[in-house]
């Protein structure tokens, strides 16, 4: 998630983090790109919170936030480095985009924009070029399946009309000549907290679960231009599935395949309790393991989801 | 990571806002040991041959900043960080200390820190960590430090050290100059949540309330004994147990309330919390000097570090007033590249009289800066009089120039100076607990315990430096597209147009018009050019043709050169 300087923009990013992450995609297939530091900002009256509306009902910072990329480190340089995975040596893994090619990814960028462009920290700009390129070399090096891309700044659809990489899915909130518009103020904290486009997505994906299977075509159908004020536009020339069959947790969340069984896990040692029943895929994490037990059981779940990973790249 | 890595001590604090020396206090081992600059402090003692412990550094901000979510890598760079030899700890060269001044704390960086827990912030003291709470109020410190050692293993000790203000201080608060009005809190009022037992993977949980000595004294004064329950105060939950401080010097001495959160569970929490039934004033114990430091002289070509010593009146009750005894203050201070020091511009000032450096400085070891390439680090030992009220040292400095990618996006706010450490190695501030039960050994009362030298973090200072026309590459690029425009545009003119071509097209529309040719055509008549008028003023053209040609060469040429030389 890239998240550009305005509070509205943190705001938009935070709550897409939170849907993704309430519908099953884990903190270790997200990568998350803040510009600024809202929350605990002097600034801030609510220190540690961060809220998409005016009834602060919802804080989006919570307690289990994890970014990967904040302040000066969000540059145009780390993004393309992540999208087309060319890190230096000592990067750790958790800044690495580790996809492969049954990989499903979103990508969410919001933020100042324009035709052709997205504004970086004040004095960068990602051209619509740069990322058909970064885009083309991930399709080269088999760093995805299918990909979704959306963008909400002004004339976002420009943003990816350069594109030209089979199973990429795009869609803007504006069209070309058009702003995208702020939801409404809060007057309280003295800034907009969110934007149309975003607020109206989060509105779809709050009446859904993990399981619900309602697809991207009525995501997109959703979209009213009188409500947001720009005509959201997506292009769907390079995705080659009916938007109809495809649900939007192949994007937005993550399914388990959970097999249940009641036969001990072999993979565990003497020293702790066999005959344990498991059900492979979920909540194995909560107990502690010892090191190899740990890589035995990593590398079987990521087998099994190899189909449904998701990654999760949003900035602002 | 720590194996491989070959770390034998780390360091690792994150840390939002200053602590405030003068009212918290600065002599006490909690001001010692968990007062840290704002931003990120990393230091790290490797086990490795000198020559590959720089590479190892940078591998080691890279981990460390993908584990906390911060951008510690931003230490990896020799201008960020630096190897004090004795400043700060004593060492064979294998220390490296880096700090970030500018770096923002936040819940991302808490959750990793929680995580290292064996219950996270499910269960336990960490479940109290209502976050809110902790980000509002006036400092909080989150620290992290690690020993590794063939016989013990590997300890990991992780502090958080919170300041918060209470609401519930209704009016105003007294600042007399002895101290302030001390507010009622409890667990609950400033965490909105009572704590509901331990984790059941630790061996013990403790929840400590220490009354300092000043208020004991206090409360001795009046006549009643140090119970949970007195004239002064009184305490919301009865104790499990209270310990004193030993010390076998004076009468009075710190006391300290415990309560064993293994006793306590859903049904009936645990809510510490302390009632004033007296107003009371109370100041902290300061360490002797207070040490602070600032920036003198304006604009963007040079300024000076100033950074100054003001007694607080410690050392004389401390410290026989003879006439030849003095204290020691150990100054460890990194400055970046682009500040550049002049190290032989230092000067002290004691009292207002300027001294002779031999008086004042005992030793001093300096690492000059080079530019781009490594901070400018200085260590120095002080011997100041003890009849001393203000001490002053400053420090000339040139302000240098970065390259245009080196400015970070907000380039006009300024740079940031780390803050620079001072310790006074005479003074100790250990506090010594007795432990009823040598098998519960508390961690916190052991360092407590531990011989902690009284040192103070100085302020982080912000130095603008010139800052360049970020504009100016869109400018150029703007003016020679225009220039070569022109010249281009120029030169194929000049080239390629007939003068007179347009005349005479013009003309011969006149003298027909459309329809009458079209007639004429018709009709077959034959279209007579008018050749007559081109041929006398062709030579006059083509000489001036022969001189724009020249001209427009001559310019290309003389860009040409001036362009590549």
């Amino acid at each position: 998630m890239i998240c550009r300087f305005n509070y509205r923009h943190m705001a938009n990013t935070l709550s897409l983090y939170r849907t993704v992450k309430r519908l099953g995609i884990p903190d270790e297939r997200i990568i998350l790109m803040l510009a600024d530091d809202m929350a605990c900002n002097p600034r801030n009256n609510y220190p540690a919170q961060v809220f998409n509306n005016e009834n602060h009902q919802l804080n989006l910072y919570g307690d289990n936030v994890e970014v990967d990329y904040r302040g000066y480190e969000v540059t145009v340089e780390n993004f393309l480095r992540v999208l087309t995975g060319r890190h230096e040596s000592a990067v750790p893994r958790s800044k690495r985009l580790l996809s492969d090619e049954g990989s499903h990814i979103l990508l969410y960028m919001t933020g100042h924009g324009g035709d052709e462009f997205l504004k970086f920290q004040d004095n960068e700009e990602l051209q619509s070029h740069d990322l058909a390129d970064a885009v083309k070399q991930m399709k080269e090096k088999h760093r995805f399946k299918e990909l979704l891309i959306m963008v909400d700044t002004c004339q976002a659809a420009t943003l990816f009309s350069q594109l030209q990489s089979p199973g990429v899915l795009a869609i803007g909130s504006s069209m070309k000549g058009e702003n995208s518009y702020s939801h409404h103020l809060d007057s309280d904290i003295g800034v907009s907290v969110v934007d149309r486009f975003t607020f109206h997505t989060l509105a779809f994906f709050e009446k859904l679960n993990m399981y619900s299977n309602a697809s991207l075509n009525s995501l997109f159908n959703s979209y009213d231009p009188s409500m947001l004020l720009s005509t959201a536009y997506y292009r769907m020339d390079l995705y080659k599935r009916a938007l109809n069959e495809v649900p939007v947790t192949n994007f937005f969340g993550s399914v388990m395949k959970t097999i249940h069984t009641d036969s001990a896990y072999t993979g565990f040692l003497a020293a702790h309790d066999a005959e344990l029943p498991l059900s492979v895929g979920n909540n194995i994490l909560d107990h502690v393991m010892l090191q190899n037990e740990a890589s035995a059981r990593r590398s079987n779940i990521e087998e099994m989801n190899v189909s449904f990973s998701k990654f999760c790249i949003s900035f602002i | 990571q720590v194996q491989k890595f070959h770390i034998s001590e780390l360091e690792l604090s994150f840390t939002q806002g200053r602590w405030n020396y003068e009212q918290w206090g600065g002599y006490d081992p909690m001001s010692t040991n968990n007062a840290k600059p704002p931003g990120v402090e990393l230091w790290a003692i490797f086990d490795l041959p000198l020559a590959e412990i720089d590479a190892t550094w940078k591998n080691l901000t890279h981990t460390l900043s993908g584990l906390f979510c911060a951008s510690i890598n931003f230490l990896e760079s020799s201008t960020a960080f630096s190897a004090p030899r004795w400043g700060f700890k004593l060492n064979e060269g294998n220390l490296r200390y880096g700090a970030l001044p500018r770096e923002a704390v936040c819940t991302e960086n808490l959750t990793p820190w929680l995580k290292l827990l064996p219950c996270r912030d499910k269960a336990g003291i960490a479940s109290l960590l209502y976050r809110p709470s902790v980000y509002k109020g006036y400092y909080h410190s989150q620290k992290l430090k690690l020993k590794s050692s063939q016989s013990l293993g590997i300890i990991l000790d992780q502090t958080l050290t919170v300041v918060l203000q209470p609401n519930t201080v209704s009016g105003k608060q007294l600042h007399s100059t002895g101290g302030q009005l001390q507010p009622s809190w409890s667990m609950e009022h400033l965490f909105s949540k009572k704590l509901s037992g331990k984790c059941l993977v630790s061996k013990s949980s403790r929840v400590f309330v220490e009354i300092e000595k000043g208020i004991v004294d206090n409360v001795d004064k009046a006549g009643s004994d140090v119970s949970s329950n007195n004239d002064l105060f009184v305490l919301s939950t009865a104790p499990d147990r209270s310990l004193k401080e030993l010390d076998n010097l004076e009468v009075q001495s710190s006391s300290l309330y415990e309560y064993d959160v293994n006793n306590y569970n859903s049904d009936k929490p645990l809510n510490v919390g302390i009632t004033w039934k007296l107003p009371l004033i109370w100041s902290c114990t300061r360490a002797p000097y207070h040490a602070s430091r600032f920036l003198m002289g304006s604009g963007n070509e040079r300024g000076s570090i100033a950074m100054s010593f003001l007694s607080t009146g410690l050392d004389k009750q401390l410290v026989d007033s003879s006439n030849d005894c003095s204290i020691k203050a150990v100054v460890f201070q990194v400055v970046p590249w682009y500040v550049k020091v002049y190290y032989h511009s230092l000067e002290v000032f004691i009292d207002g009289n300027s001294k002779a450096i031999s008086e004042v400085v005992d030793k001093i070891h300096v690492t000059p800066s080079e530019d781009k390439l490594l901070p400018g680090t200085m260590e120095m030992l002080l011997k100041f009089p003890c009849s001393m009220q203000l001490a002053t040292l400053t420090l000339d400095f040139d302000k240098g120039f970065l390259h245009i990618d080196e400015y970070p996006p907000d380039a006009n706010q300024g740079f940031d100076i780390p803050s620079a450490l001072v310790s006074f190695p005479e003074f100790n501030s250990s506090r010594s607990y007795p432990e009823a039960d040598p098998l519960f050994v508390s961690p916190l009362l052991e360092n407590f315990k531990e011989d902690g030298v009284v040192k103070s973090y100085t302020e982080v200072l912000l130095v603008p430096l010139t800052t360049p026309d970020f504009s100016m590459p869109y400018n150029v690029i703007t003016f020679t597209c225009t220039v070569l425009a022109l010249y281009f545009g120029s030169l194929l003119n000049a080239l390629r147009r007939r003068i007179g071509e347009e005349e005479r097209g013009l003309k011969k529309a006149d003298k027909r018009g459309l329809i009458p040719l079209l007639i004429a055509k018709l009709r077959g008549q034959k279209v007579d050019p008018s050749e007559s008028e081109s041929t006398s003023p062709a030579s006059l053209p083509r000489s001036k043709l022969l001189l724009k040609v020249v001209f427009v060469a001559v310019v290309a040429i003389v860009f040409h050169y001036l362009s590549n030389s």
